[in-house]
């Protein structure tokens, strides 16, 4: 099983306990201290799951964050919080940021709303950043830079954050890029998208770095993505047939989204360990990551836990027949 | 339009329940809180006179037997005398008797499986159902809060109605995809959210219209807050509003919010029987963007329905002026090139924010529409 990893691929649906409190909390019937103390029980229960489900590499689940940049604009210069927006082609929403003049990061600020790790060894923590491709072509930018310059910015910042992070401990860096594949760059912008990617690996040598696209087929942005310079890249099982996929040019690391949170339908596990072996006999990857295809809380907390049992009984079947060996 | 004023106002979704309606539906005292909300906005709008013996309880009288369905009329009735007084032309009764625009009709339905909350956006979540059956209409509902409504109301009321696409785009559509050979791809979910839609809306929406206008509902707004969910399927809005409103004597408008709404054109407009589309834009107009220039589409697609100008921003305490408010019909006239179409409302239901916040916001936009309605007039 040295082949396949297992985590999650961005954060996780809020308990029931948690959606009670954080509504209470905006409608003054009860305390932040209250909530916060359902927060920390809530990511040890993630932690606890993550620990129960195998995964090689955990996040935390990432509860408190209101959506993918609401972290950067509330800390980052530059920045204000805008109007609330659709996110894709979910019923999903987030604050799009509103970049007024050009980003400044800030120092400690997005480590200090990373999950509290349950220890001191972060060696299997996982960190979930926007990409910064998704960033600058979701934020409302009025600062007069131009995307190119923005998305190399961003990645440029992003590395600072990487290298920060890097020296706390953690080793690998997952980068949520769904706007790779649902309106992929060409021209220059696509050259500023593997620019960033150049200065995120340069910041993190040594650590394992994901760039996970969903929400769209990867085929037509994967002779793209095969150019970034990550150790991963994931693509969603939902929308992106795996056998389609080019072959890279070289042995790359794959991630397949196989669990699908547009759905409570349950994945079959014959079906997954198909696919994954297919996988292995058509790309050769050094390493196969299996999660979610997208971010899990477009599910209610239960059935999403529901839905990522398939991890460890797609690894037992695998590790039972040998199959992740070949 | 005909010898209507210019810019009629009206309400455009659910409002925050009182205090004392929540306490009493739950069965709980009211406490001193309670009644004091109750005296204030009664000092306010006087709507407690005449309005039973829980109201006089609330004054100070005796205590009165803990009924929540007093609670929820008495609650009904102060949201709808609420938006009589702000000023609104068409006012509704604040949904005092919904628990939201989705659990709610789910709730009349079978076929659909609650399975938990789902989180929308902040701390905002709604109760997300599964189709786990073919859906079927348990009984025409909305129907007794249209008769409270009906005979209470003294400006004209207008019934908001979940719309098929959003009550099937907001669930997990288990019975349809599950029908579906290889459910995972996008033409899969595609197949199944249609069969979806139409079935909730020949079986559920439609015969419910039916009902409420067959008790005399006359203006009905269709809402579709998912219509711009997926770009590719604003067909399938469109078509979901037909099969729910074809051939009915009813004027329906369509509410949608939260979009991008290039999407929808120029599919959506194969709505037939929609004579408004009454549309989110406040939230989207800042200093540096207008927020209105969207309209240029309908001109651009030669569509000349009535708009229904979302003019205040519903998730933001900040109570815009009469000034702003004005200034933002003006611009959306110019851009109309014939102001007769407007209606103003807010951008969508003001329930997120507190009784007073929404007080002050539909009072300005009262105030701007009668400012704006002066500019192009000439006189107050």
């Amino acid at each position: 099983m040295s082949q396949l990893r297992t985590a999650l691929t961005g954060p996780l649906p809020r308990s029931e306990a948690l959606v009670a409190a954080t509504r209470d909390l905006d409608r003054g019937r009860t305390t932040p201290e209250a909530v916060e103390e359902l927060y920390r029980r809530g990511e040890s229960e993630v932690d606890e799951l993550e620990a129960r489900l195998g995964l090689d590499v955990r996040s935390g689940g990432y509860l408190r964050w209101a959506d993918l940049f609401r972290p950067f604009a509330e800390t980052w210069g530059g920045f204000t919080v805008g109007p609330i927006t659709r996110y894709f082609e979910t019923n999903t929403f987030f604050r799009q940021p509103i970049l007024h003049s050009p980003p400044v990061r800030t120092p400690g600020a997005i480590r200090k709303r990373l999950p509290a790790p349950p220890s001191s060894d972060l060696s299997n923590r996982k960190v979930t950043l926007p990409g910064p491709y998704t960033f600058a072509g979701l934020l409302d930018n009025r600062s007069g830079e131009t995307r190119e310059s923005l998305t190399h910015r961003l990645g440029r910042l992003l590395s600072e954050e990487v290298r920060e992070l890097y020296g706390a401990g953690y080793r690998t860096f997952q980068f949520q890029e769904p706007l790779l594949v649902v309106d992929p760059p060409e021209g220059p912008l696509a050259e500023a998208a593997v620019a960033s990617y150049r200065s995120i690996s340069q910041a993190a040598q040594g650590s394992t770095t994901i760039v996970w696209t969903f929400f769209a087929d990867a085929r037509p942005a994967f002779p793209l993505l095969d150019r970034l310079a990550v150790s991963v890249i994931g693509v969603d099982l939902a929308e992106t047939e795996p056998a389609e996929l080019p072959v890279p040019a070289s042995p790359r690391s794959l991630g397949l989204g196989c669990i699908d949170p547009r759905t409570t339908l349950l994945e079959t596990p014959d079906d997954v360990v198909r696919i994954v072996r297919g996988a292995f006999e058509r790309f050769h990857p050094p390493q196969l990551w299996l999660g979610p295809g997208a971010p899990l809380d477009l599910l209610p907390y239960e059935a999403a836990t529901r839905k990522l049992e398939l991890l460890p009984a797609v690894r037992q079947r695998l590790g039972e027949s040998g199959g992740a060996e070949a | 339009m005909t010898g209507q004023r210019l810019f009629p106002t009206q309400e455009i979704g659910s409002l925050a329940k009182p205090r004392w309606q929540r306490l009493g539906q739950r069965g709980e005292t009211i406490d001193e809180r309670g009644r004091e909300e109750f005296r204030r906005w009664d000092d306010a709008i006087h709507f407690a006179n005449g309005a039973g013996p829980l109201a006089g309880a609330l004054l100070g009288g005796p205590p009165s037997p803990s009924d929540p369905a007093a609670f929820r009329d008495l609650g009904a009735l102060f949201l709808l005398r609420y938006l009589e007084a702000a000023g609104l032309d068409r006012v509704y009764d604040g949904e005092a008797r919904r628990i939201e625009m989705y659990e709610y009709p789910v709730r009349q339905m079978r076929g659909l499986e609650f399975l938990g909350h789902v989180r929308s956006f902040d701390n905002k979540y709604y109760l997300k159902a599964a189709a786990t059956g073919p859906v079927e209409l348990l009984a025409p509902y909305h129907v007794d809060e249209f008769d409270f409504v009906r005979a209470n109301a003294r400006a004209i009321p207008k019934i908001p109605i979940t719309g098929p696409y959003t009550l099937a785009e907001w669930s997990y559509n288990e019975h349809y995809l599950g029908r579906q050979a290889g459910w995972k791809g996008r033409e899969a979910r595609r197949r199944a959210e249609r069969e979806f839609v139409l079935d909730v809306a020949r079986k559920a929406i439609r015969p419910t219209l039916q009902a409420l206008i067959d008790r005399g509902a006359s203006v009905i707004q269709i809402d579709e807050p998912a219509a711009g969910t997926h770009p590719k399927e604003a067909d399938l809005v469109a078509e979901g509003f037909n099969a729910a409103t074809e051939g009915l004597d009813a004027v329906f408008s369509m509410h949608i919010c939260f979009s991008d709404y290039r999407t929808l054109f120029p599919a959506i407009l194969e709505a037939k029987a929609c004579r408004q589309w009454a549309w989110e834009f406040a939230n989207r107009d800042t200093a540096d963007h207008d927020g209105y220039e969207t309209l240029k589409l309908f001109r651009e697609y030669g569509d000349d329905r009535e708009i229904g100008l979302g003019v205040l921003d519903v998730h933001r305490d900040e109570v815009e002026s009469p000034e702003r408010v004005a200034d933002r019909i003006l611009r959306a006239s110019t851009i109309l090139g014939d102001p007769s179409r407007i209606w103003v409302n807010p951008d969508c239901g003001l329930r997120t924010r507190s009784l007073d916040v929404a007080w002050k916001k539909l009072t300005a936009m009262v105030e701007g529409a009668r400012m704006a309605r002066a500019t192009l007039e000439g006189s107050s």
